[in-house]
């Protein structure tokens, strides 16, 4: 009997025994998932992260877009027509413009960009964390990729600060999910700590960032971009708006423990390495503005080089001394338009390259094509931006400003364009019927203003007779006011982007000449050089990026030209007088001019006017445009400038910033609020 | 050996043969009385038909005499060669009453923790093919809730202590045989114990398995004698308890033009056409159907039978049941098509079970169980749920249910297809399900090397298939213009195309497979100091065999693994102590968060022992007090969380181009499509329990009480309010909620005999309130929006302040955000006072949808052979919201029936339409009329919240036993005739459809009242 139940206990003990271990492991049927050792051990899959980690630029986080998801490209010098409830009512809870100029978006429209931005910037921790293990890599190979991933997370950082004012700079390693709500919430750095975060991040990713990328590769960052979004940062951080604020946006504008997060003491020296930092960019000595040669013949659509007025210093000398050598007109256009790979725009520091998505650059275009060539005609150009381009000796269009009060008594053109003209070969491009008005300006007011009466190329049209279409915006002609949205409220279009031989016949992108996106411009940089140096009073000694030099940061005329001058010279206008470089606030005025002309429509202006803190004046004024009301033949009436009924515009207060969305202020608690938006609804 | 074992002992001693006779107390013979010997199963015999019995037996062992219903008498042979015997018939002290428990069987004296033994027997009146319906009003501690009455469907759903979570699992923790099973297909003629285990003391032995509760069923075995026969049949007419009523046709077209031209709109029909439609003159165009009527038959027939033999002898036992229960669907069906199949909604249930119990040795017994059941349940082709959707859509102006020219009429397909058409024209659809159950059991007793010592292995196996098969087809189908041509005749348009019967399939199927080994220890020290021990190990696995898709997780086998322990001492049966634990793992989390340890223990003071009241009053039988308090954890986290911990990295997300245009190099997203939740684990919940039980008078008034307070802790969820800034692209799930939850359960009983009735009342209730006390939810700037704070489920909407008077009134009252309102709609309060009325309005109103109290009253009345048995059931603290088309009247345009209750109950109707300023009362219960939806009235608010609570009459159970000399006559021990109503009455402030099934539309098969007629006979 013993021995039964020796025997029958024994089974029993071994059978739990054994029975025990291991009953719960399921580790074998997870072995062969994707890890992310794997991940990071493939040279396929590190590219794929790497891959997604960049993908959050598109969307909502473009820098230069149409205004589906980000409507920033949009200010007081351009405007968009559709997307209008009160002219379609399937446009129901549409952004339009006015509502956009009027601030009546709410919390919670338009905000894809501060989750994706996030995400981006979690994918790209993860791989900078990670992609040390890789060693499928060369040990240079790794350090790019792994500074690709800072930059574009300090990029994302960037985008953020942009918009919305200053953000939570998280941990390196990212939030840590698995802790309390409460645990995980981080409030908002000061404009100063951001910049400061994103600065540094971009100087680490500078060190390992090549200086060239080929033609496979230009979307991923260089060093030059790396370097020149450091700069871009620190100017935002040296402007009034973060330097030295203390209006009412800066007083409002704290933590959840009430620190300010606008700078209100000014210190001068955020300008001195903001303009040690373009310079970096500068000295660095691979861009340079393009310049098209200069043409004896041409068509149409490129027409011979229309000559600037002589000019004693610049006419006779070549570039970059002078523009006796290169065609301005084209110098300019052919950056934007899509002449230009991207590979071979010698001034394109930064770009998305083909990752623009549904609202690229050749949307935009299909929205400044006139119906002519089956665009939507809806993109067009405020009064105000037609009248900042110079006249083309350098002087200001008569009547400039005149209806907004700030005229200097004289007034608009007046009579139009005859075939006599024509025929002798006066106010070129201008054709006949063409109002004076838009006679004798600058070349970039030719290449980027779509006057009544200009010709759109459109060779891209199936038809002949479609093609090299003069458009009139008057009343009547198919371009002018219809009752529907595909008309301009201004009269005036926009040509900056636009190829000769883009058309949009049927619909179809593929008939618009694809276009890099100039989301950093070396142009830019020049003109935030000259910015930074006019408003030094004293001399700082800033060390080089690298550490290399050390540069002596004054308020010198010299090295303001050499922001300024390529700028001008390039387009064909002559530098600005001693007088206005003598003047800090001449030069002031007269750069910020440089930038409203220089970057219209890449996406600049909506930021600039805010950071200046000329938001408040220049965004409530009135927008003026031809009386699109008058028909041909009105055309007097038609060009004598009258407020846009359709586009009241204000700014207050709670117009400085994005406001942050309703969401995410509850669920990170220690998360605030930008002045004069609420937390919840 | 065994035979050895029995040859030693035979030759020590010396055999005799002993007979005599064994009677009752009034002398009348006892037929098939089990005689054994003491220590020798295997041995013994049983009385003949005259009472008599003839056994050969050594002289020193003693006679047992067992009979069913009698005490058992034990006499030492010794020099005796006759021993007659009279037997009493037994009265069983609660003292000794037997509890079950999650280590075996205890007395209830003992137990310390919470656990309510069921009276089965009270259970069986009810004629339901599940046991959970029973449950209600009858188990303290159970909250229960049916909520439909389709056959096969009707199961109730169940609590015990209601619900204390609000994670993926609220339900009870259910054990057949010691084996996770399903409570609904139990035959419950099979039922031999049922015990309900409700605090930590008796689950946490379950560890991470117990927190909802346990459920112990232990099913039939066969006891030593003659064969005992059980056969029982019932026959049950159902009908509704109660049925939405709906407008004729006339009425409907009224208030159609009603709700048209009350907000402006041109009326729909014509006064000639409503003339048409009353007088019935063009049932073509105008019809004027009771789809009801044409639907639902008045009421459906259900059968249930069932018979089990048991007996066997001292080495080998039997207990074997079969049963068959059919439900029948209240549908009508095509009678042309009855020889071909059946449309209706019926249900039918087979089961069977064998248990064996064999004594191997004198201390081994083997018991083999084998039992199974097959189902089947009938719909209509386009399926159950689209009769209901119709019957409550389909209105009686829509079609005719044939066109005169033998078209079939419809408005669309699906569920715009004619309601006849639907439920008898469309084909039939079966489902399937069997289920096999195998458990080994083999219990040694260690009594001759430990006395004390036992072991009980288990093993089981059960599958469990599940086929469904839709036969589908329809006819063509033709709507009707409302205009005939010029001609006068009908313009058709064609809406389908007839289909024929084509067939569409799925399946499913699992495995279950179970380990139970468990060592027990007991002993008593000198008659004062009583010790027990047991350590258990189980393990068990539930896998999916049919359609596991291509996710690997979804093959792997669901296993837990637990070791589980338990001590207990008691001294004199006057102070109880007892300590239980439960050490249990799943495979479903991280290693190192596999396992959890669940400690409990339990104190208990039998205060009616001690001397002082035992001196002074000893009409106390049991006084006791007892306390638990312990952890017991919930690992079930739904079906599709397996493997929180592991992460899922996928391509194919956005990815980046590198090259410039007219060049590629781009790359696909590679990410993290699922992050990991590594701490993830089981909720764990933290329980005590205050209870009492009090018998007293010679145990025939007897009270259980019990308090508990329970606080649930790390409710598993989804994270679903991490902030942006975390850059997550998947959610990632956490134990972050806690709910705490208290309450109290209990029940008396009370017996009375005047004369020669038997009375019995009884009593039972159990309320439970739960409050959010951490939740996975984002800072709502007004409190009363968080969840956190309130009821788990609570119901929340706007406070209605009744309707606007006129313009005046709408003028002076906070603007309401919910689109435009007039006179007569439904005025809302201003909360948050911010002067409109938005979402922000939004508070708690009222209790939950599930009851959080359940009590029954019961009285039973037996005089002879005549037994009646009453039991009313009720249920409070319910709220629920309606709505629906048929409540928010022509909110979906035509289609909704309208309830009659708006028309004989009140309604806001403006004066301009009734010609009488008094319609337009603002205290009206229905609004003005609207068509097409109407946002600001038809929103969860005060207005259209209704109370759920209810009193019935469940069962009224009038049984008559033949007498005994009668019966015995013809060879059988019992004959009962009963007849028995359910829901026979229900007392309700809520009167559309029958308030238990809470159900805001109302649409579906309601609950059945049943008389039911049956027979059971014992052999």
């Amino acid at each position: 009997m013993k021995k039964i139940y020796l025997i029958f206990l024994t089974i029993v003990v071994v059978g739990m025994i054994s029975s025990c271990t291991d009953y719960l492991e399921s580790d074998q049927y997870f072995k062969d998932r994707m890890t992310l050792d794997k991940v990071f051990t493939s040279e396929e899959y590190t590219e794929e992260w790497l891959a997604h980690s960049f993908s959050f630029l598109g969307g909502y986080n473009m820098d230069v877009a149409s205004k589906h998801n980000t409507p920033h490209t949009f200010a007081d010098d351009m405007y968009y027509g559709d997307r209008d409830e009160t002219l379609d009512i399937k446009e129901r809870g549409q952004l339009s413009y006015s509502r956009f100029k009027l601030g009546e978006y709410n919390e919670n429209e338009k905000q894809g960009g501060w989750g994706d931005s996030y995400k981006g910037i979690r994918n790209a921790s993860v791989f900078i964390q990670n992609i040390d293990q890789n060693e499928i890599f060369s040990a240079e190979k790794r350090a790019d990729y792994k500074a690709q991933a800072r930059f574009v997370r300090a990029y994302y950082y960037w985008l953020l600060l942009r918009k919305y004012g200053p953000i939570p700079i998280l941990p390196e390693e990212g939030i840590d999910y698995t802790k309390d709500y409460d645990e995980i919430a981080i409030p908002r750095s000061s404009y100063e700590e951001c910049a400061d975060y994103i600065s540094r991040e971009m100087l680490l990713a500078a060190k390992d960032l090549p200086l060239y990328r080929d033609e496979q590769a230009v979307a991923r960052p260089t060093r030059g971009a790396a370097l020149a979004a450091r700069a871009k940062v620190l100017l935002y951080a040296a402007s009034p708006l973060a330097n030295g604020n203390s209006d009412e946006i800066a007083q409002e504008l704290v933590d959840d423990e009430g620190r300010k997060l606008l700078s209100t003491d000014y210190n001068e020296e955020k300008w001195a390495r903001a303009a040690a930092a373009a310079r970096d960019v500068m000295e660095m000595g691979i861009y340079e503005l393009y310049v098209a040669n200069f043409r004896t013949s041409g068509n149409a659509s490129f027409p011979a080089t229309i000559t600037p007025p002589y000019h004693s210093e610049f006419s006779e000398q070549d570039w970059p001394n002078g523009w006796a050598n290169i065609d301005p007109f084209e110098s300019y256009r052919a950056v934007f338009n899509g002449t230009l790979r991207a590979s071979e725009n010698p001034e394109l520091i930064f770009t998305r390259g083909q990752n623009q998505g549904g609202e690229s650059i050749q949307s935009m275009v299909a929205h400044q094509l006139p119906r002519i060539g089956s665009g939507w005609n809806t993109h067009g150009m405020t009064q105000k931006q037609a009248d900042a381009y110079y006249m083309n000796d350098g002087d200001d269009a008569p009547g400039k400003d005149k209806e907004i009060g700030r005229g200097d008594g004289s007034e608009r053109a007046s009579g139009y364009v005859t075939r006599e003209d024509m025929d002798a070969g006066r106010y070129k491009p201008l054709t006949e019927g063409v109002s004076l008005q838009y006679a004798h300006r600058e070349p970039r007011f030719y290449a980027s203003v779509g006057y009544n009466g200009s010709i759109w190329h459109l060779t891209n049209e199936e038809e002949e007779r479609n093609r090299e279409q003069k458009v009139f915006y008057y009343r009547g002609d198919g371009n002018g006011y219809t009752n529907t949205m595909f008309w301009l409220r201004t009269g005036i279009g926009i040509k900056k982007f636009v190829h000769p031989r883009d058309s949009y016949l049927r619909n179809e992108m593929g008939r618009i000449v694809p276009k890099a996106e100039p989301a950093i411009r070396y142009a830019d940089i020049l003109l935030m050089y000259a910015e930074a140096l006019n408003e030094l009073d004293g001399s700082f000694t800033i060390p080089s990026w690298d550490g290399s030099q050390s540069y002596t940061i004054t308020r010198d005329i010299s090295e303001m030209q050499r922001g300024v001058r390529p700028v001008r010279l390039r387009s064909g206008v002559p530098d600005y007088t001693t007088d206005i470089y003598g003047n800090k606030e001449d030069f002031r005025k007269a750069l910020k001019r440089e930038r409203q002309i220089e970057l219209m429509g890449e996406g600049k202006r909506y930021y600039d006017l805010r950071r200046w803190k000329d938001a408040p004046v220049e965004e409530a004024l009135p927008i003026y445009g031809c009386n699109v009301l008058m028909n041909a033949a009105q055309r007097d009436l038609f060009h004598t400038p009258v407020p846009v009924w359709s586009f009241p515009t204000t700014f207050s207060k709670k117009m400085w910033f994005w406001p942050i969305q309703h969401s995410e202020l509850k669920r990170n608690s220690r998360l605030t609020q930008n002045p004069g938006w609420t937390y919840n609804d | 050996m065994l035979f050895f074992l029995f040859l030693g002992n035979a030759i020590a001693q010396q055999k005799v043969e002993v007979t005599g006779v064994v009677t009752d107390v009034s002398n009348e013979p006892l037929i098939g009385v089990n005689i054994t010997v003491s220590d020798l199963p295997g041995f013994g015999t049983i009385t003949d038909i005259d009472g008599r019995y003839k056994i050969s037996v050594d002289d020193n062992r003693k006679l047992i005499f067992s009979y069913i219903g009698f005490e058992t008498v034990e006499v030492l042979v010794g020099t005796k060669r006759q021993i007659n015997v009279t037997m009493n018939e037994a009265t069983t002290q609660l003292m000794d009453e037997l509890v079950v428990t999650g280590t075996g069987t205890q007395r209830k004296l003992t137990v310390t923790g919470a656990v309510t033994s069921v009276d089965v027997e009270e259970l069986k009146s009810a004629p339901t093919s599940s046991i959970v319906n029973t449950l209600a009003g009858r188990v303290p501690g159970i909250m229960a809730m049916q909520t439909s009455g389709h056959p096969g469907k009707n199961f109730s759903e169940f609590w015990i202590r209601g619900i204390s979570t609000f994670g993926a699992n609220t339900s009870a923790y259910v054990l057949v045989d010691g084996f996770e099973r399903d409570l609904n297909e139990i035959n419950i003629e099979d039922i031999e114990s049922f015990s309900v285990l409700k605090d930590a003391s008796a689950t946490a032995i379950y560890g991470a398995k117990g927190a909802n509760g346990v459920i112990l069923i232990s099913t039939k075995h066969g006891k030593p004698g003659k064969i005992n026969i059980d056969a029982k049949v019932e026959t049950s007419y159902n009908t509704r308890t109660i049925t939405p009523e709906f407008v004729d046709g006339f009425t409907y077209a009224s208030l159609i033009n009603e709700a048209r031209v009350t907000r402006n709109n041109e009326p729909i029909y014509q006064q000639e056409e409503l003339e048409i439609l009353r007088l019935g003159l063009d049932p073509d165009l105008y019809p004027n159907v009771d789809w009801k009527d044409k639907l639902l038959r008045d009421g459906a027939m259900s059968y249930r039978a069932n018979v089990n033999l048991s007996g066997g002898g001292a080495t080998a036992r039997y207990f074997a049941s079969a049963s068959y229960i059919e439900e029948q669907g209240m549908y009508y069906t095509d009678e042309t098509l009855r020889e071909d199949y059946n449309t209706n909604a019926n249900y039918k249930r087979y089961n069977y079970r064998l248990n064996t119990d064999i004594n191997i040795t004198e201390t081994t017994l083997l018991k083999l169980g084998v039992s199974g059941s097959l189902q089947k349940r009938n719909s209509p082709g386009l399926g159950d749920d689209y009769v209901w959707d119709q019957l409550f859509g389909y209105s009686p102006i829509r079609t005719p249910i044939f066109y005169s020219n033998g078209y079939v009429p419809a408005i669309g397909t699906g569920n715009q297809t004619n309601p006849w058409v639907s439920s008898t024209q469309t084909g039939f659809n079966q489902n399937w399900e069997n289920n096999i159950q195998t458990n080994i059991t083999i219990e040694q007793d260690f009594r001759d090397y430990l006395p004390g010592l036992r072991f009980v292995g288990k093993f089981g196996y059960d599958t469990n298939n599940t086929s469904n098969v839709l036969r589908r087809k329809w006819p063509e189908q033709w709507r009707a213009e409302r205009a005939r041509n010029t001609a006068g005749d009908i313009v058709f348009t064609k809406v389908s195309d007839p289909r024929e019967m084509f067939q569409e399939s799925s399946s499913g199927g699992n495995r279950r497979e179970f380990l139970d080994l468990m060592l027990s220890y007991s002993k008593t020290l000198s008659d004062d100091h009583n010790l027990g021990a047991d350590v258990k190990y189980t393990q068990d696995a539930f896998i999916y065999t049919v359609n596991l898709g291509d996710d690997i997780k979804n093959g792997i086998a669901r296993r837990n693994q637990a070791l589980a322990g338990r001590a207990t001492y008691n001294w004199k049966y006057r102070y109880f102590f007892d300590f239980n634990f439960g050490y249990t793992g799943s495979e479903n989390f991280a290693i190192g968060h596999q396992y959890g340890f669940f400690p409990a223990y339990s104190v208990a003071w039998n205060i009616a022992e001690e001397s002082f009241v035992r001196n002074n009053a000893s009409w106390l039988n049991m006084f006791k007090i007892r306390y638990s308090h312990g952890q017991v954890g919930n690992d079930n986290l739904g079906n599709e969380h397996r493997f929180p911990y592991l992460y899922t990295i996928s391509g194919g997300a956005p990815g980046y181009q590198w090259a410039e245009y007219g060049n590629t190099k781009s790359y696909g997203g590679m990410y993290y499509s699922q992050v990991a939740s590594p701490y993830v684990s089981w909720e764990i919940a933290t329980k005590n329990d205050l209870g009492t039980d009090i018998s007293m008078f010679h145990d025939s008034f007897q009270l259980t009480l019990d308090y508990f307070d329970e606080k649930r802790e790390g409710i598993y969820m989804a994270r679903n309010f991490l902030p942006l800034i975390a850059g997550l692209e998947s959610t990632p799930r956490a134990n972050v909620g806690s709910v705490r939850s208290r309450g109290f359960d209990g029940h008396f009983s009370y017996n009375y005999k005047v004369g020669e009735v038997n009375l019995t009342a009884r009593g039972n209730m159990t309320y439970s309130k739960n409050e959010v006390m951490e939740k996975d939810e984002e800072n709502n700037v007004y409190p009363y929006q968080m969840e956190e704070g309130y009821r788990v489920g609570q119901t929340k909407g706007l406070i209605s302040l009744g309707l606007f008077e006129d313009y005046e009134d709408i003028r002076n009252s906070p603007e309401q955000h919910f689109g435009t309102y007039q006179p007569g709609d439904i005025k809302y309060k201003d909360v948050n006072g911010d002067g409109v009325i938005n979402d922000g309005d939004r508070v708690a109103i009222g209790s939950t949808r599930r009851p959080n109290l359940i009590y029954g009253m019961g009285f039973t009345a037996q005089w002879k052979g005549i037994d009646v048995n009453v039991h009313f059931q009720g249920a409070g603290k319910s709220n629920f919201f309606i709505y629906g088309k048929t409540v928010y009247a022509f909110s979906e345009g035509e289609w909704g029936n309208v309830l009659k209750d708006l028309v004989t109950d009140d309604r806001w109707i403006s004066a301009d339409i009734s010609g009488d300023p008094a319609t337009e009362n603002p205290n009206a219960p229905y609004p003005r009329l609207s068509f097409g939806g109407n946002g600001n009235n038809f929103r969860e608010s005060t207005y259209w919240l209704r109370d759920g609570s209810y009193v019935r009459l469940k069962t009224v159970d009038i049984g008559y036993s033949l007498p005994k000399q009668l019966v015995n006559r013809v060879r059988m021990n019992n004959v009962r005739i009963f007849m028995v109503g359910t829901n026979l009455l229900t007392w309700s402030p809520f009167k559309l459809w029958d308030p238990e099934m809470a159900n805001s539309r109302g649409e579906d098969y309601p609950m059945t009242k049943s008389i039911t007629l049956g027979l059971s006979v014992n052999l």
